[in-house]
């Protein structure tokens, strides 16, 4: 039973982590952009499509529709706003979009969304018995959501034009400017896909607990956990890191107790870092950026 | 573009800054000195964004507006109003070092200097370091949030040093045995003997989990396990996976952080079959019932004090939930919290007492009135120990006095414990019929 | 308008006369005065503002900690990592070995950044933000592990240390720190080694080629800027007599972070003058409770956006051109 456990649960959770670090991973692979406001727009989507169900009343649909939407839009005006006037300067980059971050966290805590009411209601709610073990319904539609997302994401980056031209962009700026693909604006649609993701992880994640500003904190580091020790850009490497980092947290966390289950994911950011940087499934153009 | 920027930007911080300084300003100090003659200040230097701290500050103004009403206290003859000057100490939040809230304690003694200082530290942690600095500045203090028995050790190891804090809320090892006493009546009514323990990763709930294992072993219970969660944890799975394989009747929670209310959802929604008894902040208020959706059914709760839960046999418990209602509402009133409300409102009224006993502010005599204080408040009685605490018991006649209670459907909240003021008895919940 | 003594100043004959000494000097020796004179008024200024005083050297050690780093094109993101450091040895060495804060201080100042050194080592080969994401971590990681095994008091910390001995004697130690930390490594900047470790911020492939072993440069720059800022955390603990987890505290990281920022990074005094505007006006915006942090993170993002070069650069130009305006007559003879 708790073999069985370690298994269900630690698929759950390592697709949650794939999802949340989706966004993430996307927008640093195509535009080089490190978004550290990305827990900041998790939690933002959270709470925006919580205000529109609860102060607006609209129907569920449309509030989900109207968060993505929301997350999208402040993604590109990050971009907008703050990290054209510094592009390129990689730790202005960083700084800034940290700074948005938390800014977008401590605002909401300011303004006393810390309660047990600020909570999204699972899409169906109930269970269902797998191998033994009880499992929600909304981990199972969390599974469902995290393939779906990255087969789209595969799909998009590797058969659509914009997909094509958004990678052309990483790989080798001069070339792809050259070729009519303009800087700027492929840099705001990364940035804006990145807002989508964060947002859709958010409205699949959140109903499991409470939408708590901690937790933005923790989206920011799990995302960077699993792209530091995915390696960039390539989808595969992304699943198979959060894979990693999602077992590895289930069987910790059963076999030595709940308290150990971040350090799993703060060693694997340390280790990855100081022993093989380019990660697991990097290539050598990695490894030359990071070293 | 950058100079637009730029222009944006200080604009919106500007407004940024009007905002905070409505905001900020309204309600730093209240309870306006009614007549002439010099206010009496009380300091409440605590967690105000914690539900627990805004809810004792909101408790210690309507106790300081009603004594205001009165005329205020008498001081040497003179009628003095009360004044609440409160600040933020943020130490409820995760990554906020001790030291930033002992400098808001110490920016608040230093400018407003207050004659005392009510509701006090949220952490147990922060209690401890304060005492140093209120030994310093020698400030009567009541804490009514913060739990640590670790500070009556204290206060008896270098009395004349510590003696300017006392206690008026529970502390863990009453709380463990009124959860003891909890678990005793379900063992012997429902035949339970096995039971998990899970708490929160903070000095008075790890305190009260460990007090709560050890009688629990001496009491022929089996204890399955005990995981500690850290403070804003929200996955509470794996604690559950193994309560179920190891066939838990009763879970024991232990937590004061929002998030915790996730154990119940998930509780439910893995169908582990067992009763939840213990402490879990988000489910105490009246309102959980709806934001839970009746899930918090059969859980059994405490509030740690009489008096945001009122009951008969105390009617100023009756009586201050009332005057609250009228003054913020009843929707507030229904969502006070479980810990602190009660005896941040007796607090005024003690300290209002003791000042007119002492007939000054002077720290050492007022200690000495607050030492030797008698009072019926809507925790019960108040009587003090020779080490600051106030002496909880069963019987609120005698005592001061917490009150255990269950969710039933459809959607109330039964005092079970203790007998005196009990309404009702624990009942297994639908789920383990 | 912008040149005279400026150029002057930057070689030799900078020295020509009694009032461009004193042009040169004034400032510096004007900073130093006013900070030497603050603990003196006490009475005037009361406990509280002392108390400021303390926070924001050692804000400001932990800032000049992280410009150093930067000039060796090293960017932390985790100053929390040497602070706590240094506070958990201080506490540590006086709890388990019970020595005195004069002993404690200055063992924990060196063994923490050893420490702090010998952690950092396998990651100094990284570049641009992996170095920032890895001590980004390490605090967290540090805090957790501590949480985790119950080492070291566990989440209560310890408590009890023993005290400094006066309020005055503490501020004269930290702003004596603040002080050779300052014109230390600008010094230090200002030497063939210094040269040699900006030359790594610029081009660290030719400093390579030049022979020049730039992993144990970098070490180098690592343990001396680890110095401050363990020193920091030493200190501190002793102040509030406390060391817990929160020493490893997010803040620890933001506010140096910010100081640098609002200051001007790579000129030292900027990180300096950055923690002497951001500490006070964060105590005087108390008042407003979590929000402060909104405005902190505003500030960072307005200075990092709008005013990259920072407040000290914009008055050290605007003092520069002030004194070059200079009268026809005397411009011609």
């Amino acid at each position: 039973m708790e073999f069985m456990s370690v298994i269900v649960f630690g698929l759950v959770n390592s697709t949650i982590l794939a999802l949340t670090a989706m966004g993430f991973s996307l927008t640093f692979g195509l535009s080089g952009v490190a978004n550290f406001a990305h827990g900041g727009l998790y939690l933002f989507s959270g709470y925006v499509s919580w205000m529109l169900l609860n102060y607006l009343g609209l129907p569920f649909a449309l509030a989900t529709l109207l968060a993505v939407v929301v997350a999208a839009l402040a993604g590109a005006l990050i971009y907008r706003l703050v990290i054209m006037p510094v592009r390129g300067i990689v730790l202005s980059e960083v700084i800034a979009t940290f700074a948005v971050g938390v800014a977008i966290l401590e605002l909401f805590r300011w303004l006393g969304f810390v309660t047990y009411e600020f909570n999204l209601k699972p899409f169906i709610k109930g269970s269902v018995e797998i191998a033994g073990v009880a499992v929600d319904y909304q981990r199972i539609i969390i599974i469902g959501i995290g393939m779906l997302m990255a087969a789209v994401l595969w799909y998009f980056t590797h058969k659509t034009r914009i997909g094509l031209a958004l990678r052309g962009m990483s790989q080798d700026e001069y070339t792809a400017l050259s070729v009519g693909i303009e800087s700027d604006w492929a840099a705001t649609l990364s940035l804006a896909l990145g807002g989508v993701l964060a947002a859709v992880a958010a409205l699949a994640i959140l109903p499991l607990g409470i939408i708590s500003i901690n937790i933005g904190y923790e989206v920011l580091l799990i995302a960077l956990a699993v792209t530091v020790l995915g390696g960039l850009e390539s989808t595969a490497g992304l699943v198979a890191g959060a894979f990693v980092l999602g077992y590895s947290m289930t069987l910790t966390s059963t076999l030595l107790g709940p308290q150990w289950m971040e350090v799993v994911y703060l060693v694997a950011i340390v280790l990855v870092l100081a022993v093989k940087p380019s990660g697991l499934l990097g290539r050598s153009k990695e490894l030359e950026e990071r070293v | 573009m950058k100079r637009v920027l730029l222009g944006v930007s200080v604009v919106v911080l500007t407004v940024l800054l009007a905002v905070a300084a409505g905001c900020g300003g309204k309600d730093s100090s209240s309870g306006k000195p009614a007549g002439k003659a010099a206010p009496v200040v009380i300091g409440v230097p605590t967690a105000l964004g914690a539900i627990e701290g805004g809810d004792s500050l909101r408790a210690v103004q309507l106790a300081v507006e009603e004594i205001n009403a009165k005329g205020g206290v008498s001081v040497k003859g003179e009628k003095r109003p009360l004044e609440v000057v409160s600040i933020d100490t943020r130490e409820h939040e995760p990554g906020i070092p001790v030291t930033e809230a002992l400098a808001a304690v110490e920016k608040l003694i230093a400018e407003k200097k207050p004659s005392a200082i009510v509701v006090g530290a949220f952490r147990s942690e922060v209690l401890l370091s304060s005492m140093e600095l209120v030994a310093k500045h020698k400030v009567p203090y009541i804490t009514t949030i913060a739990m640590t028995p670790e500070s009556q050790k204290r206060i008896k190891e270098d009395y004349n040093k510590y003696k300017y804090v006392f206690r008026l809320c529970l502390n863990a090892p009453y709380l463990v045995n009124y959860l003891s006493k909890t678990m005793e009546f379900i063992g012997k009514e429902y035949k339970f003997n096995r039971a998990y323990i899970v708490v929160q990763d903070v000095l008075w709930a790890k305190g009260t989990g460990a007090g709560l294992e050890k009688w629990l072993k001496a009491n022929g219970w089996e204890v399955i396990g005990m995981d500690t969660y850290p403070t804003g944890a929200s996955d509470f799975s794996s604690s559950l996976t193994k309560a179920k394989a190891g066939k838990a009747q009763v879970i024991v929670p232990i937590f004061d952080m929002p998030q915790s209310g996730i154990l119940l959802k998930q509780a439910k929604s893995m169908k582990v079959p067992a009763l939840m008894a213990g402490f879990i902040s988000p489910a105490v208020p009246g309102t959980a019932w709806k934001t839970f959706e009746g899930e918090v059914e059969g859980l059994v709760n405490l509030f740690f004090e009489i008096g945001p839960m009122p009951v008969k046999a105390v009617p100023k418990s009756v009586q201050f939930y009332e005057g609250y209602s009228r003054k913020y509402g009843q929707e507030m009133a229904s969502k006070l919290s479980g810990h602190g409300p009660g005896p941040s409102y007796d607090a005024v009224y003690l300290l209002a007492g003791a000042i007119e006993k002492a007939g000054s502010l002077e720290p050492d005599a007022l200690v000495e009135a607050i030492k030797a204080t008698d009072m019926e408040g809507v925790i019960g009685r108040i009587k003090f120990t020779d080490d600051h605490q106030v002496v909880y018991g069963t019987n609120p006649k005698e005592t001061a006095t917490g009150v255990v209670f269950q969710w039933k459907s459809p959607g109330v909240r039964v005092p079970v414990f203790p007998e005196a003021v009990a309404e009702g008895k624990i009942e297994l919940p639908s789920y383990m019929r | 308008m912008d040149r005279g003594i400026k150029v002057r100043s930057e070689d030799i004959f900078a020295i020509s006369s009694m009032r461009e000494i004193m042009y040169l000097a004034l400032p510096r020796a004007a900073v130093i005065a006013v900070l030497l004179a603050f603990p003196l008024l006490k009475d005037l200024l009361g406990h509280y503002w002392q108390n400021v005083m303390l926070m924001t050297c050692t804000i400001a050690l932990l800032a000049l900690s992280w410009d150093l780093l930067a000039s060796v094109g090293l960017v932390s993101l985790g100053q929390a990592f040497f602070f706590g450091v240094g506070a958990y040895m201080a506490g540590f060495l006086s709890r388990s070995l019970e020595m005195t804060p004069l002993f404690t201080i200055p063992l924990a100042t060196v063994a923490g950044a050893v420490v702090c050194t010998l952690v950092l080592f396998p990651v100094l080969r990284l570049r641009g933000i992996y170095f920032g994401l890895i001590t980004f971590a390490i605090p967290l990681l540090m805090m957790r592990m501590i949480e985790a095994t119950k080492i070291l008091g566990g989440t209560e910390g310890m408590s009890g240390l023993p005290p400094l001995p006066d309020i005055t004697i503490e501020l004269y130690l930290v702003i004596t720190a603040v002080l050779v930390c300052v014109f230390g490594f600008k010094r230090l900047m200002d030497t063939d080694y210094g040269l040699v470790l900006q030359a790594i911020k610029d081009n660290d492939r030719s400093v390579l080629a030049s022979g020049i072993n730039i992993q144990w440069h970098k070490t180098q720059a690592v343990f001396i800027a680890a110095i401050p800022g363990t020193f920091a955390g030493a200190f501190l603990t002793h102040h509030y007599q406390f060391v817990g987890m929160p020493a490893f505290a997010l803040e620890y990281s933001i506010l140096p972070l910010t100081s640098v920022i609002i200051g001007g990074p790579g000129t030292f005094a900027g990180a300096m003058l950055g923690a002497f505007i951001l500490v006070p006006l964060s105590e005087l915006l108390r008042a407003f409770g979590t929000l402060r942090v909104v405005i902190y993170c505003a500030f960072l993002l307005i200075f990092a956006v709008g005013l990259p070069e920072g407040v000290f650069r914009f008055i050290r130009r605007k003092y520069h051109q002030f004194e070059r305006v200079v009268p026809m007559e005397e411009a011609k003879a």
